[in-house]
């Protein structure tokens, strides 16, 4: 085993413990926490693949992005004192039964499963490239995609306008 | 000539005839880290003399003048200090998350230390999306704030922790937009990429009003980012006490001082290298003679001395500016800055497809 | 591409454009001129229909992201139509004054989920797909709690986002697992491609359970009762009508022409879905008394049956499903338009509360009573059309026993359904609905229901048209 390799169960280690601990803890901002760790875990191991770009996204987006919304809406929603609910033991071994089967089949059929693979050159991820597949409008382009997740975007800010709109308008302006 | 690489080279090699490749890696990397731990520490000090004596000298002071010759031992006397505080715990605070976030906020600042090029070949890693890496990295430093106001158990703590995510999350914007005119101009996001194309001329000349614009507001902008006067309305001291910091105490409480320091820092060597040029010296096409004499300074010292710079001049911002309400303080980023932002973007891109840049 | 490929997908365009204009008016107006929004959506829809329509052409554009040929035109035209309806439908609760400052609101969120069904109906590729399909689910959400003050709906809108983030987190891990044995997200090449190995069967596995749950199949229906009753009676029947049928046309369209070498398998799951579907459907059904909720467990039951015109797997199959969803379209909002009169009107929503209807409302109880034949298939209204050619396709492929569960699951739906006309017509009560007359957006809603249940069950050119255009296995 080397240096590389131990550096990948590392991360994946980092990447199991946390996930378990996200569903099981009663604190919903540990939660976010845990969640964060398995994010950037995960972006370590994009980091560990030489996908540096990937690792970068995966840390403004998810990490420094995703993970501040829901740590910033539980602190507009969330009172330190609050506790999740408590789950029954019948139901947490039900749930951890599921999952842990669905876990199984998973991982015999992938483990088990003959990869067609071919060692490849490292290929170089540079802006202009990844600019260029951003506006490419043929195959393997993903410009319809791109506009299309703006619509997206627009929608769901639509969306949590309207949830969150006060109902009388007339109240105060500030 | 002056080549750093031609040193670090040098050590490795020399390590590669000793050790086994994995031994040489351990080895490097924890050289590395030592190096530029002290390297933050005594930025870290130096900065807070700084703004002191900076303070000082606008307030019409002397500032620290009595540990050390010119006050120079000061700050150390205060770090000492502050190791040998007690670190009081809060009764009723999540201790998990109270103990985790000064951590949070200190390791990300310090993560992006490590991919800036201080001078030719002194960069701990250059990425090929270095720009983009210290961008990330940068963002999760709200996240330890966040956690510091809520686990604090405080409502000065909560309400500092929520108008900083709110400023930070707004003005993260208008700095990777900002950057990005540059990334635009070269094509790269790579940081030592960045420099050498400044090696004829500084962006800020090259690029003239459009990356003029741009750097002003990123000044603007990574000031807020670092919740700095007049935009400190998180740690506000004469409403919110201390803001989500208020909780802290002894080193945890100098983790996060010293954190907004070298986010300072960071702001200014980033604005320094993309902007200014990094550690290439002043040239002027033509200008031969001059050209020479410039090349005689040595990297590091064009670096600090950009960076020290600008530091000077967001220190003026704190000790000038009133602070700016919440209300206002949004207002700016959302209403100003950003369109702002979005319209110099495109006027770049223009720019760039037609070649208008020198 | 220049500007003729563009136009192959002008119906999103012009749905892109309508979505602009109305954000574009929110500007200019004001708290007094808000209704005015209300003809304004009506005019776009129609004319984002004509204008797809019009210009609208066959292609493949984008490197096979996108395509468009005559049924998929045809169905959007199709969802255009009972988007239209729900609008007409929609006309009075939108007045309420509770949703004063979100008339708008509820306009743009629609257009906003039409666009992305017609992408994902449109999509050459699993990307395109899952953008289409959160497109078309993520608003829908903000729709269902529109109410936010009531328990509700707000209950139902929590309900909704989490059961369809579920669902596509099953999906997109399925997709993953598909594209690692094929390397690909084109539906083109992934059909070349796809083998029958396990891992493959296991990603498509994942996709028809991310699927069921957007169609309510039993058994991955539970959020359904609850999110209908919950939300706005307009998003229900528009969740239940036109997001269903989106959800149903890409997924037969996904069985036929991307896992089709694979058939064998999923016709298996789909039989099974189908007995279980259709029999808990009916079996919950046959409990409501509320006819929000019995319309929705009604429509579940309904999935059951769309299940077997897929098995046809051939054109007759695909047209028959098209078919179906057309009429469906018509008795389901039919009957919901009635249910949404009534219950603006009187705020009455059980099926006792519509005895003696006849007596006082008689074209409403027509009305009602059509729409419920239908959905039940009684001769010769369109819905008997429809289901006809649902078990004609699942008997071309030799599923007789699952016909015959059919037939009598269909059976006991008659029951049911004829409990409300019974009410209407038969059971007499001292204090029955007074007679009112509707508003004349929701009443020409009804009209235009029926007269579609006439028209598409009697011209036959409709169903041999759908099945020209149609393509199998």
């Amino acid at each position: 085993m080397n240096f590389h390799e131990t550096f990948f169960i590392l991360l994946a280690a980092i990447i199991m413990i946390f996930s378990v601990l996200v569903v099981t803890t009663d604190k919903i901002l540990r939660a976010a926490t845990y969640l964060l760790f398995v994010l950037l875990a995960t972006a370590g191991l994009y980091y560990w693949l030489q996908y540096e770009f990937m690792a970068a996204v995966q840390v403004a987006l998810y990490a420094g992005g995703i993970v501040v919304l829901i740590v910033f809406s539980v602190l507009l929603t969330h009172q330190i004192h609050h506790k999740l609910v408590s789950i029954t033991l019948t139901r947490k071994l039900l749930a951890f039964g599921i999952a842990g089967l669905g876990a199984l089949v998973s991982i015999v059929t992938i483990v088990n499963y003959d990869f067609n693979t071919a060692p490849a050159e490292a290929m170089k991820v540079d802006v202009r490239q990844i600019g260029l597949h951003l506006v490419n409008t043929g195959h393997n382009g993903f410009a319809l995609p791109f506009e299309v997740v703006s619509i997206l975007l627009l929608a769901a800010l639509i969306g949590a306008i309207t949830i969150a709109k006060k109902e009388e308008s007339n109240s105060d302006n500030i | 000539m002056y080549d750093f690489s031609q040193l670090t080279q040098a050590i490795h090699l020399f390590l590669v005839q000793h050790l086994n490749s994995s031994s040489v890696a351990i080895v490097e990397l924890v050289l590395v880290g030592l190096l530029f731990l002290t390297m933050y520490a005594i930025l870290g000090l130096t900065l807070v003399y700084m703004e002191r004596k900076v303070c000082a000298f606008i307030q019409n002071r002397l500032g620290p003048n009595r540990v050390g010759p010119l006050g120079l031992l000061q700050t150390v006397a205060d770090l000492i200090k502050l190791l040998f505080k007690e670190l009081l715990m809060v009764k009723k605070a999540d201790k998990f998350l109270f103990n985790l976030a000064p951590f949070i906020v200190v390791i990300a600042s310090m993560m992006t230390i490590g991919a800036l090029p201080f001078a030719k070949g002194f960069q701990a890693i250059d990425l090929n999306i270095g720009l983009f890496y210290i961008i990330s990295i940068t963002s999760l430093g709200v996240l330890g704030i966040l956690l510091a106001g809520w686990s604090s158990n405080s409502k000065y703590s909560l309400l500092g922790a929520l108008r900083s995510g709110a400023q930070i999350i707004s003005y993260e914007l208008s700095v990777s937009l900002s950057l990005l005119s540059i990334i635009m101009f070269t094509g790269s996001m790579q940081l030592s990429v960045i420099v050498e194309s400044q090696a004829n001329g500084w962006w800020i000349f090259k690029g003239h009003i459009p990356v003029f614009i741009s750097f002003l507001i990123f000044l603007i902008a990574s000031t807020a980012e670092t919740n700095r006067g007049p935009f400190d309305i998180a740690e506000a001291e004469s409403e919110l006490t201390a803001g989500f910091h208020t909780e802290y105490s002894g080193i945890k409480f100098a983790f996060f001082f010293l954190a907004e320091y070298m986010n300072m820092f960071l702001s200014a060597a980033l604005a320094a290298t993309v902007f200014l040029g990094g550690w290439m010296p002043f040239h002027v096409s033509g200008f031969e003679g001059l050209n020479q004499v410039m090349d005689f300074i040595p990297p590091i010292v064009w670096f600090f001395g950009k960076t020290f710079t600008l530091i000077y001049v967001i220190m003026l911002f704190k000790w000038t500016f009133p602070r700016l309400r919440v209300d206002q303080l949004l207002t700016l980023e959302w209403k100003y800055l950003l369109p702002i932002n979005l319209v110099n973007t495109i006027v770049i891109a223009f720019v760039v497809v037609m070649g208008w840049y020198f | 591409m220049g500007l003729t490929e563009i136009l192959t997908m002008s119906h999103e365009l012009a749905l892109i454009a309508a979505l602009i204009i109305l954000l574009i008016s929110e500007i200019f107006s004001d708290e007094k001129s808000k209704y005015k929004f209300i003809p304004l959506a009506f005019a776009l829809i129609l004319g984002a229909g004509v204008v797809g329509l019009i210009f609208g052409k066959t292609g493949i554009i984008f490197g096979g992201m996108y395509q468009n040929d005559a049924l998929r035109m045809a169905m959007k035209l199709i969802l255009d139509l009972a988007t239209l309806i729900v609008f007409l439908q929609s006309t009075e609760w939108i007045k309420h004054p509770h949703n004063k400052n979100r008339v708008l609101e509820f306009y743009l969120l629609v257009f906003a989920t039409l666009i992305g069904m017609n992408f994902m109906i449109s999509s050459g590729d699993f990307l395109m797909f899952y953008l289409g399909l959160e497109l078309a689910t993520i608003p829908i959400a903000a729709l269902a709690a529109f109410d936010r003050l009531k328990n509700n709906s707000a209950e139902a809108g929590i309900k909704l986002i989490l059961s369809s983030a579920l669902s596509t987190g099953l999906l997109l891990y399925g997709l993953s697992m598909i594209y690692g044995t094929t390397g690909s997200i084109y539906f083109s090449e992934i059909k070349e491609l796809i083998t029958l190995n396990s891992l493959s069967m296991l990603g498509m596995i994942f996709f028809i359970t991310g699927m069921a749950f957007k169609i309510s199949l039993a058994p991955f229906h539970f959020w359904t009762a609850d999110v209908y009753q919950g939300s706005p009676i307009a998003v229900t029947s528009y969740l239940s009508v036109v997001s269903k049928g989106a959800a149903i046309f890409i997924f037969t369209f996904v069985l036929y022409n991307v896992f089709g070498a694979t058939s064998a398998i999923w016709t298996q799951i789909l039989v099974m879905l189908s007995v279980i579907t259709m029999t808990i459907g009916n079996l919950f059904a046959l409990r409501q008394q509320n006819l929000k909720r019995f319309l929705a467990y009604s429509s579940i039951a309904q999935a059951g049956f769309i299940m077997l015109g897929i098995l046809g797997q051939s054109a007759i199959g695909m047209g028959s499903v098209i078919y179906f969803l057309l009429i469906y379209i018509f008795s389901n909002l039919g009957a919901f338009g009635v249910v949404a009169i009534i219950s603006a009107q009187t705020g009455k929503e059980t099926i006792a509360d519509y005895r003696g209807l006849y007596a006082t409302n008689p074209k409403l109880s027509l009305a009602l009573m059509l729409a419920l034949f239908s959905l039940a298939g009684i001769p010769p209204v369109a819905g008997f059309f429809g289901k006809l050619f649902l078990f004609n396709a699942a008997a071309s492929q030799g599923y007789y026993w699952l016909l015959f569960v059919a037939v009598v699951n269909a059976t006991i739906s008659l029951y049911y359904y004829l409990l409300p006309v019974k009410a209407m017509f038969i059971e007499k009560t001292d204090s029955p609905i007074a007679t009112f007359k509707a508003k004349p957006y929701m009443a020409l809603s009804v009209a235009i229901c029926m007269v579609g249940l006439v028209v598409t069950g009697f011209a036959s050119v409709i169903f041999e048209y759908l099945v020209s255009v149609s393509s199998g296995l």
